[in-house]
């Protein structure tokens, strides 16, 4: 269910805009906030508040690899792999971190904790490779350097 | 008044209504291939090849093949563009037959076939298909990728009635758009993006409304295909007719799809005037009930009485039944006169066939007559209430509202009713206790139907797919149709057996050659 404090905050996005649908895609990004994935229940919701087919909520969700359908751990962390990261030892930073946390690109620790994704690039090339933790960036790592930065997440 | 404008395209003027787009315009025009709905191009048809438009959908511009130069006096465009989208003006030129516009063609049919399976020969859509054709007419001979080709879920249960291939799927759109413009019910959508853009429905909620089959009509690929239809047919094998559905009183257009003597499809032929380019599931299943096993194809006359425990109809010969119906009716005639006898007609029998039975009644002076109708479910888009397809050609021969002859019969004015269909109960002002005391019934029907239990001669008619004949739809409009299949000897046209029976009846008229007779003998029935 889409709570009142974010119905609310939704209704402020869609007020941003000319068209309803506009204001779509922000609520989406409001919604995996506020409950850590777009679920399909979810995407039922916003299709009646948007007056669209729910179909097209999906259209949305699936068009853009930052919207997950299901939770996915209290920390998202993503390895940048992309050329100037991937010279600089991002793959191999990947590596280390699957055998660190016990499990592989695209899975969760199975308590929940984090997160393990790639991404491409994220504009940090100077300071390759790095890491994303949700919405911070951890540049200029070593093995070392990131197990300590995901240890220290709660 | 809209403003016209003239276009030229190629060496061809149209004249056409502003604010129209090229593809638009030429399809206002009955000129554009295949819209028009013809099987072969014209030599007067704009052959301007096109996947995602459609003139009954909104403009997607996703296929890019309907790409053509383009320009007004000085001003030209520095590239191609899309015909389905760009508007028409005053002296607007488009050339499609440029080699820019046939390398621009190649080279989307080339994209599009990058990914597609090529397996043709095991694809139910081979040889009515647009990848097929334009591939042949537009494409190139060869492939340039090596790279293997994208590997997708095949035969995917979309719903009740669609099967779906995401290999073969062009990702035009046309059936996303069906459903969300058309019928409202917005199942599909075409999730993920780039090469891996595969069209879904919302995950386990299936493709299920009632007018779904026409996605596969307007799949201009192998990707929708009907459950119904799938490997049922190689589409070359298939005769097309010209026909209509008779489901309900909308009478909306199809082909027919004949071989081997038997209906194999209904797909919906384009009429603007009736149903666009669309017909309903439930109508375009019913082809089925033509070759149903519960099809009459003999006479039937019951020799006892009606009662608890009588003998079911049996089998007998057309003279025999001619005959018995005669023997029933010359007695009541001489003792009672016409005024005992009451006449119903069927919204399934053909205006040809309604004329002949008001006339029989005529001749007879019987003037109790009416018309039983079913009704059923209505919508906002094709179906309507009325199921028969010619309640308006009954209505227009004469035949009004059933209640006053139900009226009589129950009230005990009415000895023998002749009744044309099986919708006699469908109303329920009259069953089959009401009629039990009738000394005569006569029935003509199509189908094993709840009026034999009253019935005491039932003569087998044609469908409406058995018969050169006419029916008017509930907006008035007269439809011809065409005979697609030859039914069994012995059933044949109600007019043809009304004949037969005035004759012996002794009616002024009628004679006993039928026209039925006069063609077998002409050697035109050994088809």
């Amino acid at each position: 269910m889409i709570g009142e404090t974010l119905r609310a905050r939704i209704d402020a996005e869609i007020a941003r805009f000319p068209v309803k649908r506009g204001g779509l895609l922000g609520a989406l990004h409001i919604v995996q906030e506020g409950q850590g994935c777009v679920s399909l229940a979810a995407s039922k919701e916003l299709a009646a508040i948007f007056d669209v087919f729910p179909v097209e909520v999906i259209e949305l969700v699936r068009f853009y690899n930052f919207f997950h359908e299901s939770p996915r751990g209290r920390h998202q962390v993503y390895v940048c792999t992309n050329l100037p990261c991937a010279l600089r030892g991002a793959n191999v930073l990947l590596k280390g971190l699957e055998q660190h946390l016990g499990v592989g690109v695209g899975e969760t620790t199975a308590d929940g904790r984090v997160h393990l994704g790639r991404e491409e690039c994220l504009g940090a090339c100077a300071n390759a490779p790095m890491i994303r933790v949700g919405g911070v960036y951890h540049e200029d790592l070593d093995l070392a350097g990131a197990c300590a930065v995901l240890d220290a997440l709660e | 008044m809209t403003e016209r404008v003239r276009i030229r395209v190629d060496d061809v003027e149209y004249e056409v209504d502003a604010g129209r787009t090229v593809l638009q315009a030429l399809d206002d025009c009955g000129a554009l291939f295949p819209e028009r709905d013809g099987k072969r191009p014209e030599q007067t048809d704009a052959l301007i090849p096109h996947y995602c438009w459609h003139p009954k959908l909104s403009i997607d511009g996703s296929c890019r093949l309907c790409q053509v130069e383009v320009r007004a006096g000085a001003d030209a465009p520095p590239k191609l563009a899309i015909a389905c989208n760009t508007p028409v003006s005053e002296g607007l030129v488009v050339d499609t037959k440029s080699e820019t516009v046939a390398a621009a063609r190649q080279g989307v049919m080339e994209l599009l076939l990058i990914n597609h399976p090529l397996d043709c020969p095991i694809c139910d859509q081979a040889g009515e298909c647009k990848l097929q054709d334009y591939a042949y007419t537009h494409g190139v001979d060869h492939a340039r990728t090596r790279e293997p080709r994208r590997k997708a879920k095949k035969r995917v249960d979309l719903g009740p009635t669609i099967v779906f291939d995401q290999e073969r799927c062009i990702l035009c759109r046309r059936c996303v758009r069906f459903c969300r413009e058309v019928t409202g019910t917005g199942e599909l959508g075409v999730f993920d993006r780039g090469d891996r853009s595969v069209l879904e429905t919302f995950p386990d909620e299936p493709l299920d409304n009632a007018y779904s089959m026409n996605v596969a009509d307007i799949c201009p690929v192998g990707a929708l295909t009907t459950k119904d239809f799938r490997f049922k047919m190689r589409v070359w094998f298939l005769e097309d007719v010209d026909g209509i559905c008779t489901g309900c009183s909308r009478g909306c257009n199809v082909h027919i799809g004949v071989a081997k003597n038997a209906v194999q499809r209904y797909l919906p032929r384009r009429n603007d005037a009736v149903n666009g380019t669309w017909m309903c599931d439930d109508g375009r299943l019913s082809y089925h009930e033509i070759a149903r096993e519960d099809r009459l194809t003999t006479c039937l006359v019951r020799e006892q009485a009606i009662g608890e425990d009588s003998p079911q109809l049996r089998p007998a010969s057309l003279d025999e039944a001619v005959a018995a119906v005669a023997a029933r009716l010359r007695p009541l005639l001489d003792a009672k006169g016409p005024g005992v006898i009451a006449g119903i007609a069927s919204a399934h029998a053909s205006n040809e066939d309604l004329r002949a039975f008001k006339t029989f009644l005529d001749v007879l002076d019987v003037d109790t007559i009416g018309l039983a109708v079913a009704r059923g479910d209505s919508d906002d888009l094709l179906v309507e209430a009325e199921k028969g397809a010619n309640g308006a050609g009954a209505r227009a021969v004469g035949f009004g509202a059933l209640a006053p002859v139900a009226d009589r019969i129950r009230g005990g004015g009415i000895e023998a009713l002749i009744v044309l269909g099986h919708d006699l109960f469908a109303d329920g002002s009259l069953d089959a206790r009401a009629l039990a005391g009738l000394d005569t019934v006569v029935a003509f029907d199509t189908h094993r139907s709840p009026v034999e239990r009253v019935a005491h001669v039932v003569f087998p008619v044609r469908h409406a797919a058995e018969k050169d004949a006419s029916y008017t739809n509930s907006a008035g409009i007269v439809q011809p149709v065409q005979r697609a299949v030859v039914p069994g000897p012995e059933v044949r046209d109600e007019g043809d057996f009304l004949q037969r029976i005035g004759a012996a009846l002794g009616l002024a008229g009628f004679e006993t050659e039928t026209e039925t007779e006069a063609e077998s003998k002409a050697g035109d029935g050994a088809e």
